[in-house]
């Protein structure tokens, strides 16, 4: 008993030395949360006349009495593109809410007035502003493949089927994504699957990043106005050793194709139907690739991509006539799957 | 990886093949024992409502665990347990699975240090690591056992220790004066290694260390303290951010005995710091930050009749709100909003996600947790609210009391109760008051008419009640009841009829608590309550002897919510399970 007339005071003391909490509460007020909401600090724009191609950025900071989803919307007001950045917190911070110019919804945004909206959730207040964009961004962060600024790259080949109804696999500048061309790609093949193809020779041993982090993005520019329900485009990446075009060997419409997308050899495939009306741009990590031939004999497939060599980028459309017509009610129905502004970015897609 | 695994399985068989040979000129180098288990179950759509999904589906499994234990010599154990897994419907191999599931080697050196290295399990104290029991699985009776079963096993829970990896030891020292006794345990273990998060960032490894120390002063008078640590070694990455969680306990117990009556008294401490350390690399100047300090204080008073008939404790506690302690406050099921359901995760022709019910938390193993966690997990408060991290839930202040009687194994109850109410206030100065009232009551029947076959009726009911006053947005009324009602009866030798009903009613209003990744509140969530879970189930359980069981049983469960924008749901499962411990 005398241990423990020792033992107790020093539980006693251990109970006051470590002393309880201050705080008076958790957390945020609930009847702020709950109660009427306002601005503290007012919405302040860093920079409104930003020069997106050299890097400049557009900072924001506004602060509130409580926590609340908040959204900044950017409209160009000549372009119609569209920026959201949203959150949920009681201060939007200029260290960490920035603009580099970029886009949630395509087109792009050019150099133009740009209306500035904050709103917040279940509340009505809306704060406006605006930015005079004096410089667009250029969206060259990345391996640039093909923009067809200056026609097709060096060592593009360029075929389609023999025998074509209708054909357009030109550069053209009628309504480009970005800068002043893009490459048309379509036509009508009413009793088969393919219509053309583009095959561009790549050299990328400078890439260090793994399949999951190594994206290709690609503008896909296409119309409703009576569209071919069965039209897609088919991106081929090879990782084949062998030469970019040594078999000269023209097709049967004459042209000449890429030899290292051969079924038998390292090559994966992906399918992306297109029904929609305008641009869009599609990004895909090289990992959700798939094999373009699992069972090929002696192949390992082993994505990694400082070993592609090549990509090809394959517009293709379900059959409405001949021996397998799968999609009857495409009789006759042109193709359009136009391209632009091929671009690898690493860790992210480019519009991320 | 299909490679390693057969290297290791033959390695393994070679081993074994050759222990067996010793065992046969030797005594005893090798043995087996492990589990084997068939569970095969069909569910089906109670309404007609959603056509969607399809009427019924059924899957199931069959699998054996192996369990070598090897003994090179006579205080080492070389212990692995292989899976052999086989899904239903898979054919010729494709489907099965064969895994090394644990992996340990245990000894005793010189006859005075033990010593565990590899797949141990784990328990301290109620503050500093213990796995406390998943809610909704007190006073049950038995009723569930094939389920709880699975669960608890699938999961490595096991007498509330946690399943880590990593190296143990213990030892003692008796002495003949001024002490009786020291017995001293230690470990480290690795819940979790770096790992890659992208192709430049590496997870730290994440380490849990510890050591504990009892000592009998006297004959009734015994002194404890345990320290764990739970941290992440900022080197071993490149985030930079790395938590460190230790705490520190210590503990004095007094017993004694009157008559027939032992008593005992339990006085324990303890304070715990958590915070992230931000390493800048660049500058070499590191910062903490997010750092929370509290402490716990306990006093405890049991009375225990030596025969068993009765046992009472009661006890007062107070756990500070910045008290946090990741081997201790980690829960078996984490309520966040992004877990999908096993059985028909969706419903209603809106392809809706459907909420988690009694059944899920009964019925699916992967939805338990087996990581520790450096943050509070969310907890439901419709079947938790009370004490949803056990005794170390922090922002808890008051008193309990439990109690236990057995009355000639005719009557046996169980009754619990307590009241605690918040340190400080959650969004508003008015702290919550929680109340707790339950208890169970068992008839053995077949004791009463003096019958040699088993017949028992058990009712157990759960109430907690959750009260904060206020005039304004953020008063709080919740009210969750849970009541279990189970029939067993012996039909012939061995071979039980059961019935039994699980029901869990809760109506009023709670405000969810939102935290950011440092555990900070962020937000809190009005949300009403006014449904009814429920699962009824008949079945027959043959229990051919203690290890082994079969068990079908038919269960009709769903959920009832009374409002305008949730779709009641109800669901049956047919389920078979042969369950045999090796």
């Amino acid at each position: 008993m005398r241990t423990i007339k020792h033992i107790i005071p020093l539980f006693i003391f251990l109970f006051f030395f470590n002393a309880c909490t201050k705080d008076d509460i958790e957390g945020p007020l609930i009847t702020d949360l709950y109660g009427s909401f306002s601005i503290t600090d007012p919405f302040l724009l860093v920079n409104k006349t930003p020069d997106f191609s050299s890097g400049e950025f557009v900072k924001f900071n506004c602060g509130f009495n409580k926590p609340i989803d908040w959204k900044i919307t950017i409209i160009g007001l000549q372009s119609s593109s569209t920026k959201e950045i949203s959150g949920f917190s009681n201060l939007i911070d200029s260290n960490n809410v920035t603009w580099t110019g970029n886009t949630s919804q395509l087109p792009f945004f050019e150099e133009e007035n740009c209306a500035v909206e904050l709103t917040f959730l279940n509340e009505s207040d809306t704060i406006r502003d605006t930015i005079n964009i004096v410089g667009s961004k250029t969206y060259e962060d990345g391996i640039l493949v093909a923009d067809f600024e200056n026609g097709l790259p060096s060592d593009a080949l360029v075929s389609w089927t023999a025998n074509i109804g209708l054909r357009t696999f030109d550069i053209e500048n009628d309504d480009p994504l970005l800068g002043n061309s893009y490459f048309k790609m379509g036509g009508k093949v009413n009793w088969d699957w393919p219509i053309g193809k583009l095959d561009l020779k790549l050299n990328l041993s400078s890439v260090t990043v793994p399949a999951e982090e190594f994206y290709i993005n690609i503008g896909i520019l296409s119309d409703t106005t009576d569209i071919h329900t069965g039209q897609f485009i088919n991106i081929i990446i090879s990782e084949s050793t062998l030469p970019f075009n040594d078999d000269l060997t023209p097709n049967q419409a004459g042209q000449q194709m890429a030899d290292i997308f051969i079924a038998s050899d390292e090559v994966y495939k992906m399918k992306i139907p297109v029904d929609w009306h305008g641009w869009r741009i599609v990004s895909f990590p090289y990992s959700d690739f798939e094999e373009l031939s699992p069972g090929a004999t002696g192949v390992i497939f082993n994505k990694n991509p400082n070993n592609i060599t090549g990509i090809r980028i394959a517009c293709q459309a379900c059959p409405s006539a001949g021996l397998n017509p799968n999609c009857p009610e495409n009789l006759d129905k042109i193709v359009r799957t136009d391209i632009d502004h091929i671009i690898f970015t690493e860790n992210s897609a480019l519009l991320d | 990886m299909n490679k390693s695994l057969n290297i290791i399985l033959i390695t393994l068989m070679i081993f074994s093949f050759s222990s067996v040979f010793k065992a046969q000129t030797s005594n005893e180098t090798v043995w087996f024992n492990g589990l084997a288990r068939s569970y095969f179950a069909r569910d089906v759509l109670g309404n007609t409502i959603d056509t969607l999904y399809p009427r019924n589906s059924s899957n199931g499994y069959n699998l054996v665990d192996l369990n070598t234990h090897v003994n090179p010599i006579e205080n080492i154990e070389i212990f692995a347990q292989l899976r052999v897994r086989n899904q239903f419907g898979s054919f010729f191999g494709s489907g099965t699975n064969i895994d090394v599931r644990q992996l340990r080697a245990s000894g005793t050196i010189n006859n005075k240090f033990n010593f565990s290295i590899g797949d141990i399990f784990l328990k301290q104290n109620r503050f500093t690591l213990y796995n406390y029991d998943e809610e909704l699985s007190s006073f049950e009776n038995d009723m569930f056992k094939p389920y709880r079963d699975i669960i608890h096993y699938e999961n490595f829970y096991s007498d509330n220790r946690w399943r880590l990896q990593g190296l143990q030891t213990d030892f003692s020292l008796q002495f003949d004066r001024f002490i009786r006794s020291l017995e001293f345990d230690f470990f480290i273990t690795r819940p979790r290694g770096s790992g890659q998060l992208s192709a430049n960032t590496y997870s730290p490894d994440l380490l849990l260390s510890g050591g504990s120390m009892v000592s009998r002063i006297t004959k009734k008078l015994s002194l404890e303290a345990n320290y764990v640590n739970f941290f992440e070694l900022p080197s071993s990455g490149n985030i930079n951010i790395s938590i460190k969680n230790p705490v520190y306990h210590s503990g004095l117990n007094y017993q004694y005995e009157i008559n027939n009556v032992k008593l005992s008294h339990k006085l324990q401490t303890g304070f715990s710091e958590r915070n992230w350390l931000f390493s800048n690399l660049d500058s070499g100047s590191d910062s903490s930050g997010f750092i929370s300090k509290g402490m716990f204080f306990e006093f405890e008073n049991e009375y225990f009749v030596k025969d068993s008939s009765f046992r009472l404790v009661l006890g007062a506690r107070y756990v500070d709100p910045n008290f946090r302690s990741a081997g201790a406050q980690t829960r078996r099921i984490d309520f966040n909003n992004e877990y999908q359901n096993t059985v028909y995760p969706f419903h209603t022709n809106d392809y809706v996600a459907r909420p988690s019910s009694v059944f899920d938390l009964l019925s699916d193993e992967n939805r338990f947790n087996q990581e520790l966690s450096g943050s509070l997990m969310n907890f439901n408060p419709i079947y938790s609210n009370i004490l949803p991290y056990g005794n170390a839930t922090p922002n808890r202040m008051g008193v309990y009391l439990s109690a236990k009687m057995n009355k000639n194994q005719i009557l046996i109850s169980n009754i619990k109760t307590a009241y605690f109410n918040e340190v400080i206030g959650q969004g508003t100065t008015e702290k919550r008051n929680f109340l707790l009232m339950a208890g169970d009551l068992k008839i053995n029947i077949h004791e009463i008419l003096e019958k040699s076959k088993e017949f028992s009726i058990s009712f157990s009911y759960w109430n907690e009640s959750t009260i904060r006053n206020s005039d304004d947005i953020d008063k709080i009324n919740l009210n969750s009841s849970h009541i279990n009602g189970f029939l067993n009866y012996e039909v012939s030798k061995k071979f039980y009829l059961q019935l039994g009903i699980k029901q869990i009613n809760a109506i009023g209003n709670e405000f969810i608590t939102q935290r950011n990744e440092y555990g900070v509140i962020q937000n809190f969530s009005l949300v009403n309550y006014d449904q009814s879970d429920y699962i009824y189930f008949t079945g027959l359980n043959y229990k051919m002897n203690k290890n082994i069981y079969a068990n079908i049983q038919y269960n009709w469960w769903g959920e009832n919510l009374n409002n305008l924008t949730s779709q009641n749901f109800n669901y049956r499962r047919l389920l078979f399970i042969f369950s045999v411990k090796l």
